[in-house]
């Protein structure tokens, strides 16, 4: 048996901004996981917004990220047979919302592709994708957003076009932000710096 | 809900390029098509059919009575808006020339024949004309014989009872009569309007009353359901499909062939359902976890995906269905020499069907893969390799299995042929697995041992089928199930219909000769040879009626849906014979030795033994004139009621029932134009009746006509839906051909490298699948040929040269298209986006 993650001990506070840096294989993407309720810890737990995680089944994990979570991957994660538009309506398609497609196009805008909103993800560039990813995490209005290497596929200059990016609206937002990566750049813009290192969190 | 319908609909219409969705909208299509076109054009051969042996009755529904009929039933026919026809028959002397002659007469309205029409000749040697009306008052016809019999031509007047009536025409056939050979008196037609002038029909007189009424299927049904509570045990009514046993036994193996033909289409749809929902599932792998990411809880996963699949279903159900009435009105158009003109329309029947049979192939083939997506867990969005545990294979395979076996019962309405055929199914893909390790094996071989001699794209090819094993078997039973049923069909069409065929050659009997004296039948076979025709032995026939079995009165020992049985009702032909016939089989029991000459024994047709409830041991006592006889059964025997030769419900051995009175009957052949030999016949023989069977037969071989051509249509369907199968297979294999190509060609191989190694691949499975293809097929036709025809097997050479060639040809051909695509694909862009 394996410990991941050994003893980790974290308070993030509304509209902090935290970035968990380590070497690869240190644990960073598997403590996200846990953070945002995709996964659940075998020894300790996590509150989430207020909700302890272990009182909850799958669905109601599933429900609180709906209400309170965003999420940025490094592979973008966009489905391919959907339009930027409407990969940036889904979540709120997800929860019924009437005023996706609205909400969707604005932004859209506010990222920079109100021209390209009928574009699928093969048409899009790296960057181009990622800020469709971010206006999908930022639509429902959440109030965490986790970030697993938001700028691991990117170039040097695109990536520093997608960290602006994800600050501006981080403080539009007034959102808690939560940053996997290995970018020394992006750890910097964080208000805290966490290392993660042989599975302990210094 | 709604706006879960609502996103399902959207996201449905989003992935609708993907291809999956069209596989499986597609293979859902044929497969309700092929149901419904079947169905309804079943329906309305099987409605036409009922139409056309009512040809052999003059009607749809005949009622027969001793006693004059109710006027009621004759009122409610009109209300219910059928045609009403009255009749009367009995048995007169006439008399001319002073001479008399026992007559079978029967006496028509105005409005008879309902069906069909009579056909007369104004001379004895006349062409002869059909004509839709019976003789007009003051008027008889009558059959050629009687006209030898009292000395007579047309033209003259003969007595009936107290009337003198003139003889207008020569009776050819006169529809009503062909449901009994046994009219033995030559028969008068006449005008009912002249019945009581000839004062012979008086009360108490022997005379059978009857009623003919046509028209439509509805208006039919609603009659007969009024009438038949009413009818007294004595009252008997007929329906069309009563009118000869050889179209029933036609009829039947007709509808069995067709049940199974759509059966197999419904099977082989279900299989690309399979293979294209599993992809479709794997493929949502990702879009799963999102959504659970982005808070949808399993209910709404599974809810929006079971919607998805609902609206396919739909769609795809009710464009099957249209697509299906189409089609079947096209090969309505095809036919129209062979089918009736007015042949009815569809019931809703087959719509349900198609509806029905499509939802639940979708259901039952798709269920699997669903289940899976409700598993997928959200953590998959950042850990690509975490997979929902499959389901259980069992539970997988459990339900597709039980999908397909309650849809072929309901299609088929046969359980014995379903699970025939499942087993059959079962079994043989047991040994194509089998055999494609074998074939595993062998590549391994080949490509250590021989290396070196199989070089460029074709050692590629092999190794991609040897690296992939599994998939490669499962590509290979896949595309070897579903040509093994479409061979199957081609085989059973092209096959089994020459070999039932071939049991009614050009020269099969075309007319009954009855009533030969014994001391007639040695010149009557010269008559035959001296003519060059070509006739069946002449068989002796005693006259007899069951009376008791196991010396318990007839009606009280059978079971009571057998006191009805026509068997009960009239005298039977009974014969004896040294040996068996040749088309019988000796089923049960024994046929005797010659030292059992002279002893009470009796071989019994199978169908009757049943319908009795009789068995081996068991005695028939039987009435022949004032005698009784009791005898033994030591035999069953199976008979070929469509042969067209004579045959015999009960036979005697040598030396039991000689005694009897007793004539002879025989069978024979003679072409249209030498129909002139008939009269000379029935001169030389005047108290020979001949029955002329032609139209019997026509009608039976423009039934296997349109059987034939309706199977070939079918056949369409089952090649589309094996067509679905590649194309599903080879879509699940093409995101890691894509790879594998890129990577390739990023390495540096050329273009037409990657294409040859593609063509050789599927040139091997195409080769391979039609070798496992003909040895499943072979196994399926033995078993359907002994089993369910009763024809004898044997092995299809042509098949197994043409059948792997086929196979290769039609992957190639279906595999062209993947090839181009995953030849074309540019490294970059899919490198990039992997």
């Amino acid at each position: 048996m394996l410990d991941i993650l050994n003893g980790v001990e974290l308070e993030i506070k509304s509209a902090e901004t935290v970035a968990i840096v380590g070497a690869s294989g240190s644990g960073k993407s598997t403590l996200l996981g846990l953070l945002a309720g995709l996964d659940l810890p075998s020894k300790g737990d996590v509150i989430l917004a207020g909700q302890k995680l272990s009182e909850l089944d799958e669905d109601g994990r599933a429900s609180l990220r709906g209400d309170e979570v965003g999420f940025v991957f490094q592979s973008f994660q966009l489905l391919p047979s959907l339009t930027a538009l409407e990969n940036v309506m889904l979540p709120l398609e997800l929860q019924s919302k009437s005023s996706a497609e609205s909400d969707a196009i604005e932004l859209l805008q506010r990222v920079g592709l109100g021209e390209r909103l009928h574009h699928y993800p093969r048409q899009l560039s790296g960057g181009e994708q990622q800020r469709v990813a971010i206006a999908r995490a930022f639509v429902t209005q959440p109030k965490i957003l986790f970030a697993d290497e938001p700028t691991g596929n990117l170039d040097k200059k695109t990536s520093g076009y997608i960290i602006d990016l994800l600050f501006e609206m981080n403080r539009e937002k007034n959102t808690t932000l939560v940053i996997v990566t290995h970018d020394d750049n992006l750890a910097q813009k964080c208000d805290r710096c966490l290392l993660l290192e042989n599975g302990v969190l210094n | 809900m709604i706006a879960h319908f609502l996103l399902a609909w959207r996201l449905l219409q989003r992935d609708w390029h993907a291809g999956e969705l069209k596989i499986l909208a597609l293979s859902l299509l044929i497969a309700v098509a092929s149901i419904t076109s079947i169905g309804m054009f079943t329906q309305r051969i099987d409605r036409a059919m009922t139409d056309q042996a009512g040809q052999f009755l003059g009607a749809d529904l005949i009622l027969r009575s001793p006693r004059p009929l109710d006027e009621k039933f004759i009122d409610q026919a009109k209300r219910d808006n059928l045609n009403v026809s009255k009749m009367i028959g009995f048995s007169s002397v006439v008399v001319a020339n002073e001479t008399f002659q026992l007559t079978h007469v029967k006496a028509v309205d105005q409005y008879y024949p309902l069906l069909s029409q009579v056909k007369i000749s104004r001379d004895l040697l006349a062409e002869e004309q059909s004509v839709n009306y019976g003789p007009p008052p003051g008027e008889i016809w009558l059959v050629s014989r009687a006209f030898n019999l009292l000395g007579i031509k047309v033209g003259d007047q003969i007595e009936l009872g107290e009337s003198r009536l003139k003889v207008t025409a020569v009776l050819k056939h006169d529809p009503g009569r062909a449901s009994s050979f046994m009219a033995i008196a030559p028969r008068l037609l006449m005008n009912l309007q002249d019945v009581d002038k000839t004062g012979i029909v008086q009360p108490g007189s022997r005379v059978t009353y009857m009623a003919g009424f046509s028209g439509r299927l509805d208006d039919r049904k609603k009659f007969e359901k009024w009438l038949s509570p009413r009818l007294s045990a004595s009252q008997k009514l007929i329906g069309g499909s009563e009118g000869s046993q050889a179209l029933n036994s036609a009829m039947i193996k007709a509808q069995r062939y067709l049940a199974l033909a759509s059966m197999l289409s419904v099977m082989l749809s279900g299989i690309a359902i399979a293979m294209t929902a599993n992809r479709y599932g794997q493929r949502h792998f990702d879009q799963s976890a999102l959504m659970r990411c982005m808070g949808a809880s399993q209910k709404t996963v599974i809810q929006i995906f079971s919607l998805q699949l609902m609206i396919i279903g739909a769609l795809g159900s009710l464009v099957g269905c249209i697509v299906g009435f189409v089609t079947q009105e096209a090969l309505v158009v095809v036919l129209k020499e062979f089918l009736s003109p007015d042949l009815p329309a569809p019931g809703f029947y087959p719509v349900l069907t198609g509806f029905v049979s499509g939802f639940v192939t979708l259901a039952g083939f798709s269920l699997p893969a669903l289940l899976r997506l409700k598993s997928v867990p959200p953590l998959r969005v950042l850990r690509k390799d975490i997979t929902p545990l499959p389901v259980s294979a069992w539970f997988v395979y459990g339900i597709a299995m039980s999908s397909i076996i309650l849809l072929m019962w309901w299609q088929s309405g046969d359980l014995q042929l379903t699970m025939l055929v499942i087993v059959g199914v079962i079994f043989s893909v047991l040994i194509l697995f089998l055999l494609s390790l074998l074939l595993m094996i062998v590549s391994r071989f080949l490509l250590s041992r021989t290396g070196a001699l199989i070089l460029g794209p074709w050692k590629s090819g092999l190794q991609q089928i040897v690296r992939h094993q599994k998939e490669n078997q499962l590509q290979m039973l896949a595309f070897g199930l579903s040509l093994m049923i479409l061979m199957t069909i081609f085989l059973l069409r092209t096959d089994l219909l020459s070999r039932w065929q071939g049991q009614l050659p050009e020269d099969a009997p075309n007319h009954f000769v009855i009533n030969i004296q014994p001391y007639e039948v040695d010149a009557v076979n010269q008559f035959f040879i001296s003519n060059n025709i070509k006739s069946e032995d002449l068989y002796p026939m005693v006259r007899g009626r069951i009376s008791a079995i196991n010396d318990v009165p007839v009606l009280e020992a059978v079971p009571d849906k057998s006191k009805l049985d026509e068997a009960l009702k009239r005298e039977l032909n009974l014969s004896w014979a040294v040996e068996m016939q040749s088309t019988s089989r000796l089923l049960e029991g024994r046929w005797w030795h010659v030292s059992d000459s002279g002893k009470p024994f009796i071989s019994v047709e199978k169908g009757l033994a049943v319908r009795l409830g009789i068995g081996i041991g068991d005695t028939l006592s039987f009435k022949i004139a004032d005698r009784s006889i009791r005898a033994e059964i030591i035999s069953l025997r199976s008979v070929q009621w469509d042969s067209f030769q004579p045959n015999f419900y009960v036979i005697f051995p040598l030396g039991v029932i000689e005694t009897f009175p007793v004539s002879y009957i025989s069978s024979f052949y003679i072409d249209k134009k030498d129909k002139k030999l008939l009269n000379q016949l029935i001169a030389e023989f005047p108290t020979l009746t001949v029955l002329e069977v032609d139209a019997i037969m026509d009608q039976v071989k423009s039934m296997v006509e349109q059987v034939s051509t309706a199977v070939e249509y079918v056949m369409l369907f089952v090649l589309f839906a094996g067509m679905m199968v590649l194309v599903a297979s080879m879509q699940s294999s093409m995101d890691e051909r894509v790879h594998t190509a890129v990577m390739m060609r990023t390495l540096g191989a050329k273009k037409s490298f990657l294409l040859k190694s593609q063509l050789s691949e599927f040139g091997m499975l195409g080769l391979f699948s039609g070798l496992l293809a003909v040895s499943g097929t072979e196994m399926i036709a033995y078993m359907l040929y002994t089993r369910v025809f009763n024809l004898e097997f044997e092995l299809h050479t042509g098949l197994w040269l043409s059948g792997p060639l086929v196979s290769m040809l039609l992957i190639l051909l279906i595999s062209r298209f993947y090839t181009k695509k995953v030849t074309r694909q540019s490294p970059l862009r899919v490198l990039r986006y992997s």
